[in-house]
């Protein structure tokens, strides 16, 4: 893992990266992956793809309408709101 | 008479009952002790004693009128900053939802409601439940009540230390990789992890959804089976809640030792520290003593558990912490010129750095060109651990092994280290991988005075099993140990 590595992927994950953290999250960085890279000594060919999803008892629910959340109550947490709409900055070019 | 903070939950629940307690004086009690104590401890982000002695009147006024809800009505219960009740700020100790009030019940707290509990929400945590010492929290370190110098475990850390130091007899936390049971090891009190899919996580704020369960603590046996009772069960608002028989508190009953096959670590395995050593060797002594077998369990696997895990956790974390970007709820970075700046300078500013790690970890796991060698690798060790457990159940009735490596550790000696700190979970995170249920049981102090957990763990949905083994562990003698009275 470089510089340039960590950039990309802080850019996917949307964070910012001071040019200061660098060097100190670098070094994490390598630590845990030098540590999870231990699961490759492990043999999972045994382990069929279809295996992953568990089998667990789900009831599926009935295809009825319900009340969900209020539009009043999500304008009360939403942090720019303004007639019905969450307020965002401008997305397209005019 | 006894001192009210001192009295067990199940005392509590008889003297509610019988009409020799009123909630507002024992709600009146445990307000005082926060008040005196809490400032040495910092378990609770926030204490709204207005409303939390409104709830109390009514639950009196309820009792007074024959309307009593349920022989629940009026038991106060500590609830972990990370599950939703309507109208109060649910943070899970970070800056991003600093403001953020929920819209919503979590379904565990409908139903606790229904039953006329009374709440004492934000108890602290890691930040968004990521960290085994509660050091993780945005706000402030929670202590652990034996000795404040010492962490109380993690991330669950605020809801175990509240019960622990006497401030509420039972709590609500969360379990994604050991978070419940290991600081109630830490604490000398009782948390359990019920098996995935036995509780709704509706309500739950998210970080591994594949892993987290709530469960409770509580400072006696009976706590952790009510509320169990209470708090299970299917939810339609859940989709991963199973359809099984619903667990009853009353069918725990005292186990017999003879002849029951216990599954135990193999002495070579269990290098943690010395008092932890010898405490699981002498209890195992006991059992022997009384009947039970010990079967040596092969847990090499073990090893694999907390890469795996994080590796797990981290993508699923990665993925589940998208929903914070400044649009919807939580913190927003004012003054962003394009809305791909208004994400990433809200998140940047919103997040601590532990929660910064992980979703790096998981993006890294999840991204092109690594995804096989480690989120799908991953995936599929995932599955020779929860093979590996059915197999132990074939040959065993029950496991058991200590819940953490060592006692309370100091404040501040991990945090330089994120890998020293991933490794206290080390026999907590192949349950959560596997699936199946676990109670940490407290198994006395250690020499310096710290308490020792006893992890215990059962096949799938068979929680009436594993609490009958754990009052049967709360019926020996080695194991008993008394919480602190004064908190220094």
């Amino acid at each position: 893992m470089d510089e340039k590595e960590l950039k990309n992927i802080a850019n996917l994950a949307k964070l910012n990266i001071e040019d200061s953290e660098v060097s100190s999250m670098l070094n994490d960085f390598s630590r845990i992956v030098q540590y999870v890279d231990e699961i490759k000594n492990l043999d999972t060919t045994s382990v069929g793809d279809d295996e992953i999803y568990e089998q667990i008892f789900y009831e599926l629910r009935k295809d009825l309408a319900e009340n969900g959340l209020k539009r009043d109550d999500l304008a009360k947490i939403a942090p720019s709101y303004e007639n019905g709409y969450v307020v965002v900055p401008k997305v397209i070019e005019t | 008479m006894k001192d009210l903070i001192f009295l067990t939950y199940s005392e509590i629940k008889t003297k509610l009952n019988d009409g020799s307690l009123k909630s507002t004086d024992l709600v009146s009690a445990y307000i005082n002790r926060i008040e005196g104590t809490d400032s040495k401890v910092k378990a609770f982000l926030e204490l709204n004693k207005d409303r939390i002695l409104k709830q109390a009147e009514e639950s009196d006024g309820r009792r007074k009128s024959g309307k009593l809800l349920s022989e629940f009505d009026g038991i106060p219960i500590g609830i972990k900053d990370n599950i939703c009740i309507t109208g109060e700020i649910t943070s899970c100790s970070s800056k991003i939802l600093e403001n953020f009030r929920s819209p919503y019940d979590a379904t565990v707290i409908q139903r606790l409601k229904d039953k006329g509990f009374v709440f004492f929400p934000r108890l602290n945590m890691d930040e968004f439940a990521m960290g085994s010492s509660t050091e993780n929290s945005a706000y402030q370190t929670t202590r652990n009540p034996f000795d404040t110098n010492r962490i109380p475990g993690g991330s669950s850390g605020g809801s175990a230390a509240a019960v622990a130091a006497s401030m509420l007899p039972v709590s609500l936390g969360s379990d994604t990789g050991g978070s419940i049971r290991q600081p109630a090891a830490l604490c000398g009190i009782w948390g359990l992890k019920p098996t995935y899919g036995r509780v709704s996580r509706y309500g739950l704020v998210a970080y591994a959804s594949s892993l987290d369960q709530i469960g409770p603590f509580s400072n006696d046996l009976q706590g952790i089976s009510d509320l169990l009772e209470i708090i299970s069960g299917l939810d339609h608002k859940d989709q991963t809640t199973a359809k099984v028989n619903p667990f009853e508190a009353n069918s725990i009953s005292s186990i017999d030792w003879k002849g029951k096959r216990i599954g135990v670590m193999k002495a070579e395995e269990f290098n943690f520290s010395p008092d932890v050593n010898k405490r699981y060797a002498d209890i195992l002594n006991e059992l022997k003593s009384k009947g039970a077998t010990l079967v040596p369990l092969d847990f090499s696997l073990l090893k694999y558990a907390i890469p795996v895990y994080y590796l797990i956790a981290t993508a699923e974390c990665s993925s589940n912490l998208s929903r914070f970007d400044g649009i919807r709820y939580g913190l927003r970075k004012e003054g962003a010129g394009k809305l791909e700046d208004l994400y990433s300078e809200s998140r940047t500013a919103g997040f601590g750095p532990e929660v910064k790690r992980r979703i790096l970890l998981g993006t890294f796991s999840l991204s092109s060109g690594y995804y096989d060698a480690y989120y799908g690798k991953a995936q599929k060790a995932r599955v020779l651990i929860r093979k590996q457990y059915a197999e132990f159940f074939k040959s065993v009735d029950i496991i058991f092994q200590p819940t953490s490596p060592t006692t309370a550790f100091k404040v501040g000696e991990k945090t330089k280290d994120p890998i020293q700190m991933y490794q206290a979970d080390i026999l907590t995170t192949s349950v959560n991988l596997s699936g199946v249920p676990a109670i940490s049981c407290p198994a006395g102090l250690d020499s310096s005075g710290l308490p020792i957990g006893l992890q215990i763990t059962s096949s799938h949905f068979d929680e009436t099993k594993l609490l009958s083994y754990a009052k049967s562990v709360s019926e020996l003698e080695i194991c008993k140990l008394a919480l602190p009275t004064e908190i220094t």
